[in-house]
C-alpha cells in the first residue's frame, strides 16, 4: 500500500543496500556509486515527508506546504553532483599514480 | 487496497531494490553502472507517484543524464583490465556486512512503522492534493526568498568542485 510508512521502509532498505556496497566492496568506483544509492534513499524519504506534510497542512489552508522538503531534496541532488565530480577526480588521479582503483592499495595514511 | 497507485508503487520498489542489489553484487563496474539506470528510472517513477514532479525531472536530468554518464565516462577512461578487478569477494566480509546492514534496514523499518501511526499512516491516495504541489511554480518562491542564501552557496560549492576536479586531475598546471 502506498503510504508514508512504506515509502520510509523502502528508503531504509535502499539506504541499507548502499551502505552494504560501501562496506563490502573494495572497488572505489562501486563505493562511490553506492554512496549515490544512499543519497537517493534520503531524497526519497524527503520527498515522501514533503508530500505527507502537504497533505496534513492542506486542511489548515496554509500556503507553501511541503515545499521545504522538496528544496532539501533539490539541495541534496546538487551536493551529490559536486561529490560525484570530486570523488571521480580523486579516482582518476589515483589511477594515474597507482594503476589501480582498489581501496586496499591506498594505505599511506595509516602507516 | 490494490489501487493502481499501490501496484505501481510496489513495482517501482521492486525495480529499485533489485537494481540496487545488482549494483552492489556485480563484479564488473560497467554492469554496476548499467544497473544504476533502472534504479534511477524507478526513483523517478516513485517521485512522480509522490507528485514531486519537478524533483523527478531534476533527478532524471542530473542523475540519469549527468552523473551516470560521468561514471561511465570515467570507467571507460581508466579501462580496468580483468586482473586489476581483483575479487573483493571475501564471503566473510560479504556475509557479515550483509547481516549487519540487514539489521540496520530492519531497525529503520521498525522505527518508521512506530513513528508513523494514526493520521500519518493513511494512504496517500486517500487525500488527494489540490493546487500546484511539486511544480516549479510552487517551488520557486521559497527557493528565491526563504532559501536564497543556501541556493547561492550551492553555486559556490559547484565552482569549488569544478576547480578542485581540474586541480586534482591535471598533470601540470
Amino acid at each position: 500500500v502506498f503510504t508514508l510508512t512504506n515509502c520510509l521502509v523502502l528508503a531504509g532498505i535502499l539506504f541499507a543496500v548502499g551502505a552494504w556496497g560501501v562496506i563490502a566492496r573494495r572497488n572505489l568506483l562501486i563505493m562511490l556509486i553506492s554512496l549515490e544509492l544512499m543519497l537517493n534513499a534520503v531524497i526519497l524519504a524527503a520527498a515522501a515527508f514533503a508530500r505527507m506534510h502537504a497533505v496534513t497542512v492542506q486542511q489548515t489552508r496554509q500556503l507553501h506546504a511541503g515545499e521545504t522538503g522538496q528544496i532539501l531534496a533539490l539541495f541534496i541532488i546538487a551536493v551529490a553532483a559536486a561529490e560525484a565530480v570530486v570523488g571521480l577526480a580523486i579516482v582518476i588521479s589515483l589511477f594515474r599514480n597507482r594503476e589501480s582503483v582498489d581501496a586496499r592499495d591506498v594505505t599511506e595514511l595509516r602507516q | 487496497m490494490g489501487t493502481l497507485g499501490d501496484i505501481v508503487f510496489a513495482l517501482c520498489a521492486l525495480v529499485c531494490v533489485t537494481a540496487a542489489i545488482g549494483v552492489v553484487i556485480q563484479k564488473n563496474p560497467v554492469y554496476s553502472v548499467v544497473c544504476l539506470l533502472p534504479f534511477f528510472l524507478g526513483m523517478t517513477a516513485l517521485l512522480v507517484l509522490l507528485q514531486n514532479t519537478f524533483l523527478a525531472a531534476v533527478l532524471m536530468i542530473v542523475y540519469g543524464g549527468a552523473i551516470l554518464v560521468l561514471f561511465l565516462f570515467v570507467l571507460m577512461l581508466i579501462n580496468l583490465s580483468p586482473e586489476q578487478l581483483r575479487a573483493d569477494y571475501s564471503p566473510w566480509t560479504y556475509g557479515l556486512s550483509a547481516l549487519g546492514v540487514g539489521m540496520l534496514a530492519g531497525a529503520i523499518a521498525v522505527f518508521s512503522r512506530l513513528g508513523t501511526n494514526g493520521d500519518l499512516g493513511r494512504p496517500f491516495a486517500a487525500v488527494p492534493l489540490e493546487g500546484t504541489f511539486g511544480s516549479l511554480n510552487s517551488l520557486s518562491r521559497p527557493l528565491f526568498q526563504q532559501f536564497v542564501v543556501p541556493f547561492e552557496l550551492i553555486s559556490v560549492l559547484i565552482v569549488v568542485a569544478i576547480v578542485g576536479a581540474v586541480l586534482l586531475t591535471k598533470k601540470r598546471i
